[in-house]
């Protein structure tokens, strides 16, 4: 299941039954024929695959124990279960339809069985539904906090006054949900803390599980167009703010092993970081009481730079460069997978990306709309969502149901290759 | 020190009015803006202003950049500076603990927790102890990593306010933990003769004449480098009697005056039976020169010098000096200590 796409289970949750809807309308218009009852052969050969797989690892797990084989049975048993049930509701179509067009059945059996048939029908919609979405792997850090990272792009000081505007925002929306946010790095352009100031770099660490999973969404390029308070003609401009979304990895968050593991994302061999720490100018020692603790890590593979100088203790900025630095390596590697991933995915359906550079939403003042590129969503309560309201949850909604649909489709489009 | 460019002190003046005055004690633009922001916080967050008025946290904000402007240090101004994971209070009169003597003191302790062959009980004597950082640190690094070592720890200073200091910190940084054991007294280490001599406090005050580990940072600066070498900060804020060793006999050379503390150090050393020492130097050539002392005593089994980040890569070797000064040289940066032992400590060393 290696090259599957990644969704978080959040976003499964999200799949109305329109949204569906349109999903196996795109479905049917192309080689794979779909109904709402059923599921695409692609993805249903991979279901019963996997049912014959588990089975199997079931029978070798009853003579001895394997803790790899125990995981996967594990993984695969939503899996299983969801088959079972569409088989069950299939078979109960078939035979209800069968009764209904057998001309031995008496009427008031007919009518019964036609009673019966749209129910069952229903529980097939909705066991298709539980198919799809189990196949679907969920992303391995969806029930991570995250961090956002907040930078002015184009722009000037419109960009960095924008950067902070964002900023505001998603503090206002988490302090709505009760969400736990705390800034870990925050710089306006006069090297303070003030609010209300242009920002210039701002990193916010939102501590709640499953962090990472609400706001992966948020990730790219933020465009604004309206008349900066500094203009004097009254001329609208466009101005950029990239927003950067990395799971976070505090000391609670990842087990030891995901942090020791050479496998994970996340492990990072100290012997390829290069640490250098400020050191004091000229004799130091007892010559010297300078303040200056800043720590630089370099990550010599990915050629990776963090530095931290927000505390006035060496250690602490130490332990916040290294938690930032895993965080970015583990962005750069998945980001690699990805970019293969949809590669892959453009050769079969011309998936749009979703990366860093991409432009994903606009704020437009003069008509007081926020337009999402990525799900189409527009609303018209800018400063509600401004103000991290309803309307900007209204938009990350579409946003993660939009990503959820490129992962199906991915899916269903990869099966299918892999099929011919 | 170079003349601050107009074109910095504009961009400094454009960003905060308070900005341009800091430049002067820290030199770049992003050290005077991480000043000014912790100044900032401590004004808001200090009991003592947290509640006046905005206006009224204004000027004592602008007073506080004017002190630091004139090279007060800014840790007297906080009143703490981070000690590897320790915040240690500081006041006028001792001195500020350095980054590079934590450094050593976690290289130190981390080795001694890696051998695998370190004993249940430890004594650590520290000698000119100021805030009293190093035992304190010692006591921190080692808690941390294991709970079944009885530790006696014991601070000496000559002077009295760092004495009250370094109390107060023992205060603050340490709760009762009934193996481990943190002291402070006073006495003279030059002083051979009592009542002022170690010898004497040592019997006088029921201590044990034993210590299995030596620690200083002595006052090491010559009369010359102090003038040459030492910031403003340093040199107009910070108490000489840390920094430059009394003239003992009249007419010592300058050189001989930097390094008066070392012979007497490596005989305390021997007096208390030490079996791991680690002394600060100025630099490399201090270094050299203690290392040669201790060579000629003939008792030491082994003997390096650290720089200023022992653990760091070993970037800045080459220059020959570990064959000028016939010494190992480990770690990066400026020579900062010379660190030697005999019998067990090879191997609490892991040498
Ligand atoms: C360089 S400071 C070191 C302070 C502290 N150990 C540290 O690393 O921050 C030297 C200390 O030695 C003390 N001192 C100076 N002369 C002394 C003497 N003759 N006997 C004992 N202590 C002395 C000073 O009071 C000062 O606190």
């Amino acid at each position: 299941m290696s090259t599957l796409p990644w969704v978080c289970r959040n976003c499964l949750s999200r799949i109305t039954r329109p949204t569906f809807r349109r999903l196996v309308r795109y479905q049917s218009t192309g080689t794979i024929v779909a109904s709402r009852e059923s599921i695409p052969s692609g993805l249903l050969a991979r279901a019963r695959q996997i049912a014959v797989e588990h089975k199997e690892l079931t029978d070798k797990l009853a003579n001895d124990f394997d803790p790899r084989a125990a995981r996967k049975v594990g993984e695969y048993g939503p899996i299983v279960d969801a088959l079972k049930a569409w088989d069950n509701a299939n078979k109960s179509v078939a035979e209800l339809t069968g009764l209904i067009h057998d001309p031995e059945t008496d009427a008031e059996l007919r009518e019964l069985a036609a009673d019966d048939l749209s129910a069952t029908r229903e529980s097939l919609v909705d066991a298709s539904q539980s198919l799809t979405t189990s196949l679907v792997p969920v992303h391995p850090f969806a029930h991570l906090p995250c961090l956002i990272e907040i930078r002015p792009g184009v722009g000037g000081s419109e960009a960095a006054i924008f950067a902070g505007d964002l900023l505001r925002m998603y503090q206002a929306f988490c302090n709505r949900h009760g969400i736990r946010a705390t800034l870990l790095k925050y710089e306006n352009v006069n090297g303070t803390q003030e609010a209300g100031l242009p920002l210039s770099e701002a990193i916010l660490e939102v501590g709640n599980e499953g962090a990472y999973g609400m706001f992966r969404c948020e990730a790219g390029v933020h465009r604004v167009q309206r008349v900066p308070a500094t203009e004097t003609k009254g001329r609208v401009h466009t101005s950029a703010v990239s927003v950067l979304v990395l799971p976070s990895i505090g000391e609670n968050s990842l087990g030891e092993e995901d942090i020791n593991d050479p496998e994970s994302d996340y492990y990072i061999d100290p012997k390829e970081v290069k640490l250098e720490v400020m050191r004091a100018r000229g004799a130091g020692g007892q010559h010297v009481n300078t303040t200056e603790s800043a720590v630089r890590l370099t990550h010599t593979p990915t050629n990776t730079v963090v530095s931290m100088q927000d505390f006035r203790s060496q250690p602490k900025n130490k332990e916040k460069a290294w938690q930032l630095l895993r965080s970015r390596v583990a962005q750069l590697r998945r980001e690699k997978r990805e970019e293969e991933l949809t590669a892959l995915r453009r050769s079969v359906v011309g998936v749009a990306k979703t990366g860093r550079g991409d432009k994903v939403r606009t704020y437009n003042w003069g008509q007081q709309r926020v337009t999402d590129h990525r799900s189409g969503t527009t609303v018209h309560d800018l400063d509600d969502v401004m103000g991290g309201g309803q309307t900007l949850e209204k938009v990350m909604d579409s946003v993660r149901t939009w990503l959820m649909e490129q992962d199906v489709q991915a899916l269903i489009a990869e099966q299918t290759t892999e099929k011919k | 020190m170079p003349r601050l460019s107009t074109s910095l002190l504009r961009n400094a003046k454009a960003i905060d009015p308070l900005l341009p005055s800091l430049l002067r004690p820290c030199r770049t633009l992003q050290a005077a803006q991480n000043e000014l922001r912790w100044l900032r916080e401590h004004v808001l967050g200090d009991h003592r202003t947290r509640n006046h008025t905005a206006a009224h946290q204004a000027s004592i904000l602008r007073r506080l950049v004017r002190d630091r402007a004139s090279g007060k240090p800014l840790q007297y101004i906080l009143g703490t500076e981070f000690f590897g994971d320790l915040e240690i209070a500081c006041r006028p009169g001792v001195l500020i603990p350095r980054q590079e003597t934590a450094a050593s003191i976690t290289h130190l302790t981390h080795l001694l927790l890696t051998c695998g062959a370190l004993p249940r009980s430890l004594r650590v004597l520290d000698l000119c102890t100021g805030t009293g950082c190093i035992p304190l640190l010692f006591r921190h690094e080692l808690l941390s990593a294991r709970n079944d070592t009885r530790l006696q720890l014991l601070g000496i200073d000559i002077s009295p306010s760092a004495l009250a200091l370094a109390k107060h910190n023992a205060q603050r940084l340490t709760n009762d933990t009934p193996h481990i054991s943190i002291e402070f007294l006073r006495s003279n280490i030059l002083s051979t003769a009592p009542p002022d001599s170690l010898a004497h406090t040592l019997t006088t005050h029921s201590q044990p004449t034993t210590w299995e580990i030596l620690i200083s940072n002595p006052p090491y600066i010559s009369p010359s480098a102090f003038w040459k070498s030492t910031t403003r900060s340093v040199r107009g804020f910070e108490p000489k009697l840390a920094l430059v060793p009394p003239a003992l006999k009249p007419g010592i050379g300058d050189t001989e005056q930097g390094d008066v503390f070392y012979s007497r150090l490596l005989a305390v050393a021997e007096e208390v039976g030490a079996r791991v020492v680690l002394v600060e130097v100025a630099d490399l050539e201090q270094a050299g020169r203690v290392a040669r002392i201790v060579k000629k005593k003939n008792v030491w089994d082994g003997v390096e010098i650290w720089r200023d980040w022992p653990d760091g890569h070993e970037e800045e070797q080459g220059g020959g000096d570990e064959e000028r000064l016939g010494c190992k040289i480990l770690g990066s940066g400026n020579g900062r200590s010379v660190v030697f032992w005999r019998e067990e400590g090879r191997a609490w060393l892991g040498k």
